[in-house]
């Protein structure tokens, strides 16, 4: 039985073909859409990085926790994940004007987001310039290779996420909430939550881990 | 700079030196002077033929899927070519250094090749055929059919589909490159730690292979993006989940694949990286690295790959099969989901890929049994293609002999993969030829579909049909060469001989490799039918000609548009009733293609951007290889200023009017009416 | 082109068939021919799951050239264009798979713990009937084996000589990059991985001389990676050790440092050790761990005739 049979029509009556642009699927839909696909393989970038944590860890033994410990000041990272979420706060603010359609809302929003993700990608800058001159560098072991390979991964992704906010900026100033900015500052919020989500799995792992033992 | 290197390096140009250049090779000199009268000849016959322009205008910018797609099958065709060059290589190479008394030649102690080279020849041919000729080919031709299958005027994201197609087309080229500006990996297709570390791979080899693999990882990841989206979100209206057609399924399945490993290659590749460019320590043996970790990260990507290039070979069998058989598929709802199981499984056995490192014996059983289980779902389509011939009329034409050949090596692959995942076997020859042999009666099976789709849906896409008779030529000697060469591989695998030999120390197997230099010799005749088969084709192009289902019996949307395809596909999107709708609907006595009071449609417009951004991949990959740091960060800053201003740029659409539309679709039946028709 | 030319081409063309069929020359053809107790239980569970795998890979062949006959076009067979799904036809070819692998799992996880290169089932079912193992230390270097006896303290390159009927176990490690472990006719392949250590056994059952060598990319010297296994009978073998104990060249750390250098055995240097430094294995280990190796110069065999001249140089100048 195929399903050619089944579904008996009358020649005369059946539409075959669309008329009007039907080419205008849900564009603003196909968009976030391919911006999640995208956000999944970043989600695997991340999960074979702290996958690869793991198997490192386990190679350095006990010793990885305590290296964390002596690392990474907790407290610091303490600071670092208010500042971030406080952006990504911001950044919702942002969206919420959006959708009220408020051009400075959205601006002020995504400012405020801008200055707090300098503030925190100039503190980690800070961590890490600090570490390297003490001598805590990637190169000693792999464990403290994947550590630092991860958290300067995830700041990367803040370098890239300022950019684009600067870069909204500019679009929205001169174009308004056009499709292409709408569906961008949405694709940026998806990006931009991310970030924040992946720190909570940076700050676990790699900032608090070496204080519960 | 960042580590110790061996062999000098300064500011200006890096490690580059003009003893990169390997002048003294013969074999490479010849090859370079065979690539520059090619290169010579091409370019010469753009300028005389004034082409440039229309080359720049309606291909390098293009962003319609069609011509992306053909893009892509260009370059595997091409790269398919390098990669059988690369085997006859390795082939006669092992056919001459058989014993301690075979004589050598240019420097080499037997044979004609040192370990330095054919440890080249082996790794590229392995990459290439994988990753530049396989994957680009089916993936062009996803690209060609999938939006016309679901009644799509073009794809989700086609800027990103141009990217995509040039990061590949760049990464392809770097691996030309590579012949003759330095060297390319000595080590095998997919890597080998900790010997790929600086310390025991010392030169650019390695360098190249990574950034090729990884320029082409970011691209086909890139396609998969796109591919999926369009399935998901561009179906015409009425085309359920369940009306789908099966190729179309099978490119669904193949690119989740893709979206979710592909990522984890490239984080494979890129901490290798940073251990050879910043001296870390993820894969070294000491100081707290892994070895183990690559060979996991790579193989959780590895093996779900493999399956990323079978199962659109699947797809183009479940949809040549039923044409000529005039018949349904048999068990569509299985299809699918075997073809879903089958990807899914293929998350979870990557450990057969070194059932030898010593894991507990637990480990290994679970591995074991779990890559059984992907049998299941293969043996249940092997089955459903036979109950769709069963009752049918089978018509033995090309495409069909193609698929028919593709079913009988699944055959044999499949069961010498079963024969692999009996891990006390695959103790005896893992590492062996007869792996070697199992994965060519696979990828073999992948090039038997993709031939076979290309002569499916060839006239689709040109408007002419291919030839017969030399094509068939082309099919029996292909089958020829492919008895002759690996019959006597599997029987050299039950002697236990081992891959990536450059010297074969046991005599006794000296006749075995003879044979296969036999099969090559029939390869090497059925690729010159290939060429007979196309250049017969492209003479009678006007003969051929034919209309919008050129094989009478097909069954899908893609048919039901004219050939050549119009650039926007349908002039009017098709309302889909059922599944097979063509079919359905020649049935029904609907088979008319809609044709009056055409409208104004809306397509993208050409870029040169994507271009642009392949070329300083391109540069930016050449400048990593060789450490020149100052090009590599000029590019890479390039790189993000184009991605930015592009993001600004406004006019991105263009509309072809109604009357364009109604004089394109009125030519296409003039010309089938005309009686230029054989 | 010359009768011999014609010939040999002749009988190349129909090598394929021949081989096939004729099974004359079973000479080359190690995996079928084991001649170790590992080697033979695997070959007999080999042989099981070929021999269930053809029973359905062999009819369903079949059943795939009948259909496309008896169902060609023009060929009278019946046609049904529509018919598209049988329930029955669906659970048969789903149930034929799975009862399949059902079995072969059954099978497959019974030879992984028969053939466990830690404890093989094979050897230690039979208890102390088996007989006082023999312990081999094997360190691969670039290029070359060196099997130490840690017991007798004596150590031998690229030549294996173990007793025939007792049990070997060996402990592997590799100095420089990842290589692995077989003797074809006797035992499959162990990962022989640098700053680890893993285990193999095996069992000769017959004195005589079997062929073994690296399988996995080493790099340039792969090719010549072999080594000559020797078994011999247990009065053979203790003669062995004596004179091989009364052997001048000694093996301490240092020597080994500069032993471990790459070489290319292409004319094998079948040397010998009187006197091995204990813990040679444990001691290489420790040092692959924090960091050592032993680098391979660039382009080495970009041209090999050059190369070996140089390497003969070297080792005249004692280098090694
Ligand atoms: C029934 C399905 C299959 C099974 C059970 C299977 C099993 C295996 C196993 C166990 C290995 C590892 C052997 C070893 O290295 O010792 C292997 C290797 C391989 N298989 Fe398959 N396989 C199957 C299908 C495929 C397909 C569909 C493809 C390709 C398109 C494929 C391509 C490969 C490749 C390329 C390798 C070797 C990679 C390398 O070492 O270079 N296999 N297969
Ligand atoms: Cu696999």
């Amino acid at each position: 039985m195929s399903a050619s049979t089944n579904t008996r029509m009358q020649p005369g009556s059946t539409v075959l073909w669309e008329k009007g642009d039907a080419a205008g699927h849900d564009a603003l839909g196909t968009r976030t859409f391919g911006f999640w696909l995208y956000m999944l393989t970043d989600a695997m970038v991340y999960a074979a990085l702290f996958a690869a944590f793991g198997v490192l860890a386990h190679n350095a033994g006990l010793t990885s926790k305590s290296m964390l410990a002596s690392v990474f000041d907790a407290q610091a990272a303490y600071r670092d994940t208010i500042v971030l979420f406080a952006s990504v706060l911001a950044y919702g603010y942002a969206m919420v004007a959006l959708k009220k359609g408020s051009r400075t809302g959205v601006a002020i929003g995504i400012i405020v987001a801008t200055i707090l993700g300098v503030i925190f990608l100039n503190m980690v800058t800070g961590d890490l310039e600090h570490l390297f001159s003490q001598g805590v560098v990637p190169q000693l072991n792999g464990f403290l290779s994947i550590v630092f390979t991860l958290v300067i991964y995830h700041a990367l992704h803040i370098v890239v996420g300022v950019l684009w906010m600067l870069v909204m900026l500019m679009q929205m100033g001169r174009d308004g909430f056009t499709s292409n900015v709408v569906y961008r500052l949405i694709n940026l919020r998806i990006f931009w939550h991310f970030q924040a989500v992946i720190w909570v799995f940076l700050f676990v792992f790699v900032y608090l881990q070496g204080k519960v033992i | 700079m960042f580590v110790h290197l061996q062999g000098p390096w300064n500011p200006v140009w890096g490690r580059l030196s003009l003893q990169a250049i390997p002048y003294q090779n013969p074999i490479l000199v010849g090859t370079f002077l065979f690539a520059m009268i090619a290169a010579l000849a091409i370019v010469g016959a753009v300028f005389y033929f004034r082409a440039g322009p229309y080359l720049w205008r309606e291909w390098f910018t293009t962003v319609d899927h069609k011509k992306i797609g053909v893009m892509y099958c260009l370059l595997g065709l091409v790269m398919l070519f390098r990669g059988f060059i690369d085997a006859l290589m390795i082939r006669s190479q092992q056919a001459m250094a058989v014993g301690p008394h075979s004589p050598g030649y240019l420097g080499a102690l037997h044979g004609y090749l040192t370990p330095f080279h054919i440890g080249q020849v082996y790794t590229a041919h392995g990459l290439i055929m994988v990753v530049f000729a396989a994957t680009p080919l089916l993936v062009g031709i996803m690209n060609i059919v999938v939006p016309l299958q679901i009644g799509a005027r073009d794809m989700a994201y086609p800027y990103l589909n141009a990217l995509g197609f040039w990061l590949t087309a760049a990464a392809a080229a770097l691996v030309m490159l590579s012949l003759f500006v330095g060297n390319f990996a000595h080590g095998g297709w997919y890597g080998f730690l900790p010997y790929f570390e600086l310390p025991y791979s010392p030169g650019v080899g390695v360098d190249y292979w990574m950034w090729a693999f990884q320029l082409s990882a970011i691209g086909t990841t890139m396609g998969s993006i796109n591919l999926i989206a369009t399935i998901v979100k561009m179906r015409a209206p009425g085309m359920t989940w369940m009306r789908m057609p099966i190729f179309t399924w099978a490119s669904l399945s193949t690119n989740l694949i893709a979206l979710t490993s592909f990522p984890v290659l490239m984080v494979s590749l890129a901490l290798l990286g940073l251990d050879r460019y910043f001296g870390t320590h993820f894969y070294t043996a000491g100081q707290g690295g892994n070895l183990m970790l690559y060979n996991d990260l790579f193989w959780v990507w590895g093996h779900p790959e493999v399956y990323f290039l079978i199962l659109p070979a699947f797809g183009m069998m479940s949809e040549i099969i039923p044409t000529f058989s005039e018949k349904t598929l048999f068990g569509y709802a299985t299809m699918v989901v075997a073809s879903f199981a089958i990807g899914g499984v293929s998350w979870g056995v990557w450990l057969h890929h070194f059932f030898t490192m010593a894991a507990e014996p637990s480990v290994n059983s679970f591995y074991s049994v779990t890559t059984m289980l992907v049998g299941i779902p293969t043996g249940v389509k092997v089955f459903n293609w036979i109950f769709t011939m069963y009752r049918g009329r089978v018509r033995f034409e090309l495409p069909m002999l193609w698929a028919l050949l593709a079913l009988f090596l699944l055959l044999v692959g499949g069961m010498t993969g079963m024969m692999n995942a009996f891990a006390a076997s695959d103790y005896m020859w893992h590492n062996g030829v007869f792996v070697v042999a199992h994965f060519h009666m696979m990828v073999l099976l992948i090039a038997s579909s993709i031939f076979g789709a290309v002569e499916y849906w060839f006239p689709k896409v040109f408007g002419f049909k291919l030839e017969q008779r030399w094509g068939k030529w082309f099919f029996w000697f292909m089958v020829l060469g492919t008895a002759w060469v690996f019959v006597p591989m599997f029987i050299l695998g039950f002697a236990g001989m081992t891959r990536r030999l450059d010297y074969v120390p046991v005599t006794q197997w000296a006749p075995y490799l003879r044979v296969m230099l036999v099969g090559m010799a029939f390869y090497v005749v059925a690729l010159g039918f290939f060429v007979a088969h196309l250049y017969v084709s492209l003479r009678d192009r006007m003969k051929n000609r034919v209309g919008a289902d050129p094989w009478g019996t097909t069954r899908n949307l893609e048919w039901m548009t004219h050939s050549p395809v119009p650039a926007y596909n349908f002039a009017f999107i098709p309302r889909v009733h059922a599944r097979d709708e063509w079919a359905w609907r020649k049935e029904h006595g609907m088979a008319n293609l809609g044709n009056e009071s055409f409208e104004d449609i809306h397509m993208p417009r050409n870029t040169g951007v994507p271009v642009l951004l392949g070329a300083l991949s391109f540069a930016l990959c050449f400048a990593l290889v060789w450490r020149i740091w100052w090009l590599a960060a000029a590019c890479l800053g390039l790189v993000v200023l184009v991605i930015i201003l592009r993001s600004f740029a406004r006019k991105t659409d263009e509309v072809i009017p109604a009357t364009t539309v109604a004089g394109v679709e009125r030519a296409a039946q003039d010309a089938l009416a005309s009686p230029a028709r054989g | 082109m010359s009768k011999r030319g014609i010939k040999g081409a002749l009988k190349a063309l129909c090598a394929p068939l021949l081989l096939m069929l004729s099974g004359c020359s079973k000479s080359g053809l190690f995996l079928l021919e084991p001649k170790g107790l590992i080697s033979q239980v695997t070959y007999h569970y080999f042989n099981l799951d070929v021999g269930i795998m053809l029973l359905i890979i062999i009819p369903t062949a079949l059943l795939a050239i009948w259909a496309m006959w008896r169902y060609r076009k023009g060929g009278g067979g019946d046609y049904r264009p529509e018919w598209s799904h049988s329930y029955l036809i669906e659970a048969i070819v789903w149930g034929i798979p799975l009862i399949t692998v059902g079995v072969l799992s059954y099978l497959s996880i019974k030879a992984i713990y028969q053939v466990n290169p830690y404890n093989p089932g094979a050897i230690s079912s039979k208890g102390t009937a088996a007989g006082k193992p023999l312990d081999v230390d094997v360190i691969a270097t670039d290029w070359r084996w060196l099997f130490i006896y840690p017991k007798q303290k004596i150590a031998s390159v690229d030549r294996l000589v173990i007793p025939a009927g007792v049990p070997v176990r060996f402990r592997l490690t590799s100095t420089s990059v990842v290589n692995d472990f077989i003797i074809p006719q006797l035992v499959g392949m162990i990962d022989v991985m640098p700053g680890m250590r893993t285990k193999q056994a095996l069992v000769a059952d017959k004195t005589g001389q079997y062929v073994g060598y690296s399988a996995d990319y080493s790099g340039a010297g792969l090719s010549w990676m072999n080594f000559e296994t020797k078994a011999v009978t247990k009065a053979q073998f203790a003669a062995w050790v004596k004179k091989t104990q009364a052997a001048p060249q000694t093996m301490t750390y240092a020597d080994f440092n500069r032993f471990a250098k790459p070489y290319l055995a292409v004319h094998h240097h079948r040397m010998v050790f009187g006197r091995v430094q204990s813990g040679l294995l444990d001691y290489v280990v420790r040092e692959v761990m924090s960091g050592k190796v032993w680098r391979t110069p660039m382009a080495m065999t970009e041209n090999m005739v050059r190369y070996m001249k140089k390497q003969q140089a070297n080792v005249k100048a004692g280098e090694y």
